[in-house]
Order: C-alpha cells, then structure tokens, then sequence
C-alpha cells in the first residue's frame, strides 16, 4: 500500500499572516511559535511584524497584576501575579523591604518606596527591568493615590517601554480640607507646583457642605483606588458617595463629578469603547455599568449602558457575601470582581469569566498590560 | 454596447467584472464581489479591467471558492449601506444579530476544507487582498497552532527544523516558561 501523501507545506509567504492571528493575551503562544524553524523565528522578530502585531491587536494584553488596599486593610503582601501562564514577574519589594504598588499604566508599574533611603518613588517597567526614582512631592497628604503614565508625544500607547513619563500625585490636604495634585515629569525631573480646589468651585463647595451636613466636621478622603486615564484628563475618587475629581492636565485644573446614584461599597471608574468615561459596580447581584454622554443639551450626564446577571457566570456570586467591583483594565474592556472564591475578570461585551487570582483582601486592583513578544 | 448607451446600460456593464483563472476559466461576477478584492479594486480604478481580469496565481477551483465568500459577504455590506458597496468593519456591527449568526454560520462551512486548500485559499486572499477572508483562513490555522508545542507544529506542517541546537537552547533557556 502507497503511504500517505505528506501534509502539504505551508508556504513561508504566508506564515506571517498566520503568526498575526495568534492571540497576544498568551505570551508562549508565539514563544512556541518562535522555536519551530528559522523562518519562524526571523519573522517573529523582526520589528515590522511586531509594530504589525500590535497594531493588529489593538489593545495590549492583561500580563498581570498588583493590587492595593485601603489604608486600614495594611499593604499587600509584595507579590507581582502573573495572569497568563507566564511566571509572576519579581517584585521590587521582594527583598523584604516595604513597598507600596500605585499604579500599573503604559507598560510601567509606579511603586511607593516605603523604606527605601535612596529613593521615595520607583517607576518600573517589568519587561525591560529599567526603573527610574523619583522624589516625594513637598506636599503635606493625608491620603494619597498616584498614576504613572506615557508622556511620549503622539504615542499609541501599544508599545511605550522607555521614552519619557509623568507621575501625577493626588490626595487630601493633612491641615486642611482640600484636594490637592501636583505633577513629575521624567523631562524635568521635578515636581509642579500644586494645584487644590479654590472658592470658584461651586461643585466642591457644595460637595464640602453635603458633607459638612452630615456630621459636625468633614474632610475630603481621597480613595486610594487606581485612577482612569482619558486623553489629558485623569480621574481620581473621594470617599463620600464616590465623587469623581477630574484633574486636565493640559489646564492644570482640578473638577468635581458627580458618580451615578449607587449605594454600595465597591466601585471601579473605567474607560468605555467610545472613549467615554464609565463607572462600574454590582447591585442586587448584577454588574452594573455607566457612561458619561454628552446630552442634547450640550451636558453631561451618566447613562446606564449594561446589566449583567452575575447569578449564573460567578460560582460565588450567591455565596454569603457579595462580590465587588474592584477594578477595570482599559483597552481589554475587563472588570476586576472580588468574591469569596477569588479574584475574578469579566469581559465587558462577551460575559466572559476567569479566576486570576486567589481570595484576599482586594480593594483596588493594577491591572499590567503590555505586549510580550520574542525579540 | 456603444459608449453612448444610457445611463442604465452604462451602469449595468460597469457592474459586472469577468475574472479568468489560471486555468483560464472565465467567471463573471459583480463589480460589488469583485471590489471585496483590494487588488482588483485598484484595477478597476485603474480602468484596467476591460477584457476580463487574468487572474495567473488562481485556480478555477479556488476561486470559486473565493467568488463564494465574496457574494455572500458583498451582500452583508450592501444591505447594510444600501448603494455603497465597500465593505468595512463599521458597517458591520450595524449589521442585526440574526444576519451576523448566518454569517458566523456560512464562515464555518466556508473553513470545513482541506489543509491544502486552505493554504490556497490563504494565497489567493493574500494575492487579491481580501482582508476578511485572509483573517479567517488565517485564525483558523493560528488556531490549530495555539497550545502545540513547537514539535507538533513542526509535524503537523511538515516543517524541518533548520535552527541550531544552540539556537534553540538560548531560546528555550530565555523563556523556559512556554515550555513546560
């Protein structure tokens, strides 16, 4: 008997086109690919493949994350996880010292150094192992949050390892009850002078006599939760029924926004598909999600956008406590949800839910995303 | 026809492009199928379509095939934006579900072939440009690569490996992750 023909060649012409289709979201996808011969390999390395690539996909993938509590709940334990079945990446606090995770945006990690004499601020890219310090802010907080973010001019965002960052810094005033923000840049190495709310804010003014209403004195916490990035503007939240403060940083000016009418504890801002600002929690056992339209008045208003039955996708979504939002990761429209059985992630358009994590005390979630490909 | 016909003779004739394959077999499709193709849409532009469209990289087989996925996908983009006859992205998610599901339904058929004649339909697509059909053919055998290691890759393609073995041992010991 003849034996049977051989499987037919792929032909080299079109094996790039093939490798494009490979999802990014597991690296080894394409380091396995990388070691099948050398055309293979020539390929995936080559930089117009891979700019190719990253255009292609669109949005960088979820690599890993960090997270960070309250202030009562004490820091986490120094520990970088990995979301794909690449190993956890080191943790600059590994060596024992404190440290503190602020924030995860552009291919960076932004972490509080704690006990470090030689620097008070460490902004970190996990894939080139280059780390800048920074100094501390002359700003007197009481409670803080900071985000890390790409500064190059024009930048897509797909691919922003080295080139120059900003770090912007907001909290609550320790003396006094107002919000404060000041900016680094990585071109000038040094802090701008701070920016907080004056009287011309009727927004803020109201928000402090809503909150002096309630009780004999009030001050503005800042949350220490991730801050959402949109263009030039990045949102930060204050604790009382989590009203947002926009700082732009092409005005170098602070506002107040209102969140949608909630009445639970854990929230997540995000950034929608249009670009939009969104706002996510659950209720009643249901993820629900808002963006913020422009009206036919020319106002902005916040808009219901989904409803997603938590009951019948997450195993613990009936258990004794109810899950919470805990964060979002933009670009790959995922939500962050703590339960009893662990961290999960939610896709936004298709409901699609994966355990990353196991149960902790999750408040804020950093969501790293970059592309990880062969070089 | 004379070139003084009217106007509705005039559009009928533009509509319709003859495409011949390399077995010189001749198929007559629309301008709205053939124009899914990048590559004959610039010829069309071009004016360079007079006498049929030699298509020497494509056999009557495959692009039957082809001419298949392009009707069925002209008319997804036609009936969304009514005289316009591009195809794109945007015009599709304004596409109702029921239509998208028949069309999820009929890229399902379309990819149960050979692995043969998915590469030549991975050829043609690339040769004519056609971006939809490239990405499904492609995905389809990306798909097939996903989760393999780099030995079944190898022979389920029929590749040899050409790399070093010290090639291969830098790699593997810089990312010996992706292959445990």
């Amino acid at each position: 008997m003849a034996p049977p023909p051989p499987p037919p060649e792929l032909m080299e012409e079109i094996v790039g086109e093939i490798l494009l289709c490979l999802p990014p979201d597991e690296p080894e996808h394409l380091f396995r690919a990388a070691l099948v011969c050398k055309p293979w390999l020539r390929i995936l390395c080559d930089p117009v493949f891979r700019r190719r690539y990253r255009v292609f996909h669109g949005a960088p993938p979820l690599l890993g994350i960090l997270h960070k509590r309250q202030v009562v709940e004490g820091d986490p334990p120094a520990r970088f996880a990995s979301t794909t079945s690449m190993p956890e990446f080191p943790h600059p606090g590994s060596d024992g010292r404190r440290t503190r995770p602020l924030d995860c945006r552009h291919g960076r990690v932004l972490i509080h150094m704690l006990e470090d004499e030689s620097v008070d601020y460490l902004v970190w890219d996990p894939i080139t192992g280059v780390k800048h310090g920074l100094p501390e802010p002359d700003i007197e907080w009481l409670i803080y949050s900071a985000a890390v973010l790409c500064a190059a001019d024009g930048c897509d965002h797909l691919d922003c390892h080295g080139g120059p960052f900003r770090v912007v810094f907001m909290g609550t005033f320790e003396y006094e009850d107002n919000i404060v923000a000041s900016v680094y840049s990585s071109e000038t190495g040094v802090w701008s002078a701070q920016v907080s709310f004056d009287n011309s804010c009727e927004a803020f003014a109201k928000h402090m006599r809503d909150g002096c209403a309630e009780r004999s004195w009030y001050t503005p916490y800042l949350l220490p939760s991730r801050a959402t990035l949109i263009g030039d503007e990045i949102y930060f939240t204050i604790r009382r029924q989590h009203t947002i403060v926009k700082y732009d940083l092409s005005r170098n000016c602070l506002s107040i926004i209102n969140s949608p009418p909630h009445n639970v504890y854990g929230i997540a801002l995000m950034v929608m598909e249009d670009s939009s600002l969104g706002f996510a929690c659950i209720q009643d056992s249901s993820l629900c999600t808002w963006s913020r339209k422009v009206n036919s008045e020319g106002g902005t208003e916040w808009v219901q956008f989904k409803v997603i039955k938590l009951e019948s996708i997450i195993p613990a979504a009936t258990s004794s406590s109810e899950p919470f939002v805990v964060g979002s990761a933009e670009g790959v429209g995922i939500i962050f949800i703590s339960t009893d059985d662990g961290l999960f992630t939610i896709k936004l358009n298709s409901g699609q839910v994966k355990k990353v994590d196991k149960p902790d005390v999750y408040f804020s979630v950093l969501p790293y995303m970059s592309f990880y490909t062969p070089d | 026809m004379a070139s003084a016909g009217s106007g509705d003779e005039k559009a009928a004739a533009a509509a319709m492009i003859t495409l011949i394959s390399s077995d010189n077999e001749k198929f007559e499709v629309t301008e709205a199928t053939a124009t899914l193709s990048q590559t004959i849409r610039h010829m069309i532009e071009d004016g360079c379509t007079d006498g049929g469209v030699p298509l020497p990289n494509v056999t009557s087989k495959i692009l039957a095939r082809v001419i298949e996925y392009c009707k069925k996908h002209a008319t997804a983009a036609a009936g969304e934006e009514g005289s316009s006859s591009s195809f794109s992205d945007a015009a599709f998610l304004e596409v109702d579900r029921a239509f998208l599901e028949e069309l999820e339904e009929f890229d399902d058929a379309f990819l149960e072939v050979d692995r043969a004649t998915l590469f030549d339909l991975i050829l043609a697509a690339n040769y004519l440009d056609i971006k939809g059909l490239l990405n499904l053919t492609c995905q389809k055998v990306a798909d097939s690569v996903k989760g393999k290691t780099p030995e079944q890759i190898r022979e389920m393609y029929n590749i040899v490996n050409d790399l070093t073995p010290e090639e291969e041992a830098e790699i593997r010991r810089e990312t010996q992750w992706a292959f445990e």
